[in-house]
């Protein structure tokens, strides 16, 4: 196997991290990972094993008490919109219209009116919300602010998406549907994505990759290549590797009547 | 609104019942109070025009008119210094709860001082800033400033670090810094608090001006209120109640004025919140 | 909740602002103005920032002679006086008119007009009223405190969630069981906060109340001696008691508050 001359788009390189306090709790314990261009891997894990902290320090929120991360070679020094972050919580800013929450961060970068427009409406429209354009969040379902959070963020063209459980708060139906609209999103602009989740169904569905995390302190527990093609469809959720790959995964995870491997 | 007639209609019919009007002022009279101090401040005679009354002009009566008190007068004054108070307190008190919010580090130094200055009563430094300062106007500005900075500081506070918080990093993972985060992300988050803040500083601010009047000034609603003359004079002058309830009732339609104002402006500027 | 690290920095930053104080009284002891005007005359050698030890020698006689002590005593007794009638009043009235709604709107008028006078304007009314003496000064705190719960009861009750109630309607629970046992716990947090608020209103009031109409013993009376002559010391001790007797009070409720409270979750 040739190692490859450029460093992995994000790597985190036995990353310990533990919450300050009284009594500090140990939220990572040496977790390795690299991520590779264009790759799409998502992070499984139950309650409290650390993913949302992992995500935050590549986003650069929080600083790894040990080991280090790294993005392109260099060092992760705080937040920068190369590494586009989508939170766990509803961000989507309430006092702009969905417009201005996707131009936001072209304005950061000093757009003109012209340029930033192009950017949004194309955006806006790929994620079917023409008519909400002009609209204040307080219109948009939970599902549809979520997705405007994710273009908000695609907008200024990242190499990376750090996605924090975007589709946790919402009911089976309309999750599948933006599981949906995010893979047509990433096939269309190939990106490396982060995405954490405590589902399987919806980690095979999304990633070409699935890391399972062990509870709290957070460790790689397994990971699993997901080789089904593109693009991946209803149909998909049935096929028999899609399956096998599911028990395998939720096994690996601590569910399922055998421990498994 | 039928609940308002419905309570001039009992407090009237309470008036007449009890008799007393040296304690409990009849309608009429008060709407004589109001007649009278709306008037320009004419010299008046002790008997002469006000003969035919049944209620010869209060000693309190009197001595406003004397010095040539209206009641829109006194009330401009005190709304002029309620809105100084406004204008230097307000911007005051937002930048530190906005820095206090968003700097865990300022707000570990700065929240005991606060604690510390929010504890004295400003009115009650009136008396130690008098020392200063004599009998000045800032003397008797500093305490509305001091108290609606105060006052506007723990609301936006709440609103920088628990409403904003996430708000700013994800403007942050946006590329967002500086005066953009500022004024595009961190201000609008926090506004709704703020203005809740600004309801209550306004009630602060009318009380502690009045306050300050009532102590320390030759004009102004407190002054009217306590009856005119100066400080050591106070209070022995005979109170008019019916003077004393004009004076209350115009303060709390000032109050609700104002009030309303900000409630309706605010309701504007925030036509996104849910 | 405090970590070891903002425990560090509050201490920091008090001794900062202790020096702070200590330093400005040295350097104003020969540069600051010692002549006062006082209206009518002069008087001279007035420490404008007194030193710490004339500050700690005042402090002591006041003690001693007991003038601190007994001011203390007086308007502490208003205070909590007036604290504890006025929330008994307000919150009686607020879970009332919060329960009824035919109550409420006739209520309406009164509360708004109480809400929008300043607290301190109704003080030349109740002196009319009541007299000098300690049940005007204990009537306007009652008034005032009265207002701010009633608004607290009447907000915490409105706002208890109609699931609760259907949820204890549904498990066989009647009227008076479900407001004992339902609406009165939700209501208490805002009940407990609007006491809080209302301590400190409270303190505001009896400090300008006792300024105005000075008598001894009180607190306000003692600033407005010290202000008088002046005295400055003492008014600087009266001001620390003022804000340290506030800052207990508020301790008090904050308690008050968390005993309260005690089932709900933390803030994230």
């Amino acid at each position: 196997m040739t190692a490859s001359a450029s460093p992995p788009v994000l790597e985190a390189v036995e990353v310990s991290y533990a919450y300050p306090g009284p009594t500090p709790t140990e939220a990572l314990d040496r977790l390795s990972l690299e991520l590779k261009d264009n790759e799409f891997v998502a992070l499984l894990g139950p309650v409290g094993c650390g993913k949302t902290t992992l995500l935050r320090i590549f986003a650069g929120f929080l600083r790894p008490t040990k080991g280090s991360v790294r993005c392109g070679g260099a060092s992760i020094d705080g937040p920068g919109s190369q590494r586009g972050y989508v939170l766990q919580e509803e961000a989507i800013f309430p006092w702009m219209t969905v417009r201005k929450n996707v131009e936001f961060g072209l304005l950061a970068k000093g757009l003109e009116p012209f340029e930033r427009r192009k950017v949004s409406e194309e955006l806006i429209r790929l994620i079917g919300l023409a008519e909400f354009e002009e609209a204040y969040p307080k219109e948009l379902s939970t599902g549809m602010s979520k997705m405007v959070e994710v273009v908000r963020v695609l907008a200024t063209d990242p190499s990376i998406l750090l996605l924090d459980e975007p589709f946790g708060a919402l009911d089976a139906q309309t999750r599948q549907r933006m599981q949906d609209t995010l893979a047509r999103l990433w096939a269309q602009r190939r990106k490396t994505v982060l995405f954490v989740t405590h589902d399987a169904e919806e980690a095979l569905y999304l990633a070409d990759r699935v890391v399972v995390l062990s509870p709290r302190p957070g460790q790689v527990k397994a990971t699993f290549a997901v080789d089904i093609p593109r693009p991946r469809s209803f149909e998909t959720r049935f096929s028999p590797e899609f399956l096998a790959l599911k028990r395998q995964v939720w096994g690996a995870a601590g569910l399922g009547v055998s421990g498994g491997g | 609104m039928v609940s308002l007639l419905a309570l001039i209609g009992s407090y009237t019919l309470t008036a007449r019942l009890l008799s007393r009007p040296d304690i409990l002022p009849t309608t009429e009279e008060i709407a004589e109070a109001l007649g009278a101090l709306l008037g320009r401040g004419v010299q008046l005679t002790a008997g002469g025009e006000h003969a035919h009354h049944h209620h010869p002009s209060s000693a309190q009566m009197e001595t406003l008119l004397q010095e040539g008190v209206t009641l829109q007068g006194a009330l401009a004054v005190t709304a002029g210094r309620v809105l100084f108070g406004l204008g230097v307190g307000v911007p005051l008190g937002i930048v530190l709860g906005l820095l206090m919010g968003s700097s865990r580090r300022a707000d570990d130094y700065l929240h005991p001082i606060y604690i510390l200055a929010r504890s004295v009563p400003p009115l009650a430094l009136i008396t130690y800033i008098m020392l200063w300062l004599g009998h000045s106007e800032a003397h008797r500005l500093i305490p509305i400033v001091y108290a609606v900075a105060v006052t506007m500081v723990i609301p936006t506070y709440h609103g920088a670090r628990d409403v904003a918080g996430k708000y700013v990093e994800a403007a942050r993972a946006l590329g967002a810094r500086g005066r953009r985060l500022l004024l595009e992300i961190l201000l609008p988050a926090a506004g709704p608090a703020m203005l809740g803040g600004l309801r209550y500083a306004l009630a602060i601010a009318w009380m502690t001006a009045v306050g300050a009047e009532m102590l320390m000034a030759e004009n102004g609603m407190g002054n009217l209120l306590v009856g005119g003359g100066m400080w050591s004079s106070r209070l022995q002058t005979r109170s008019d109640p019916a003077v004393i309830i004009v004076g209350i009732l115009a303060l709390a339609a000032a109050g609700w004025a104002m009030d309303a104002g900000v409630k309706i402006a605010g309701a504007r500027l925030t036509r996104w919140a849910r | 909740m405090m970590t070891w690290l903002s425990a560090r920095r509050a201490v920091v930053a008090l001794v900062a602002i202790a020096s702070l104080y200590v330093l400005a009284a040295e350097v104003g002891h020969g540069r600051l103005p010692d002549r006062i005007w006082m209206g009518a005359h002069y008087v001279e050698n007035v420490q404008l920032l007194p030193t710490w030890r004339s500050l700690v020698e005042e402090g002591t006689f006041l003690i001693e002679s007991n003038i601190l002590l007994d001011s203390i005593a007086v308007s502490t007794r208003r205070v909590a006086l007036g604290l504890l009638l006025g929330s008994a009043a307000g919150i009686l009235l607020g879970l009332l008119t919060g329960s009824a709604s035919r109550l409420a709107s006739l209520a309406d008028p009164w509360v708004t007009f109480f809400r929008f006078t300043p607290a301190l304007a109704l003080l030349p009314l109740y002196v009319v009223w009541f007299g000098y003496g300690e049940s005007s000064k204990v009537l306007l705190i009652a008034t005032n405190v009265a207002v701010i719960t009633f608004l607290g009861a009447h907000h915490g009750v409105c706002g208890v969630p109609r699931v609760y109630l259907d949820a204890a309607a549904s498990l066989g629970a009647n009227g008076w069981q479900r407001f004992q046992k339902v609406t009165l716990p939700a209501a208490f947090p805002s009940i407990f906060a609007s006491i809080r608020v209302a301590a400190g209103l409270a303190w505001v009031t009896i400090v300008v109340a006792e300024l105005i109409n000075a008598q001894m013993p009180s607190l306000g009376y003692l600033l407005a001696l010290a202000g008088a002559y002046p005295r400055v010391p003492t008014m600087l001790i009266g001001l620390a008691t003022v804000g340290a007797l506030v800052l207990v009070f508020d301790l008090l409720a904050l308690l008050l508050h968390a005993w309260g409270t005690r089932w709900m979750e933390r803030a994230a």
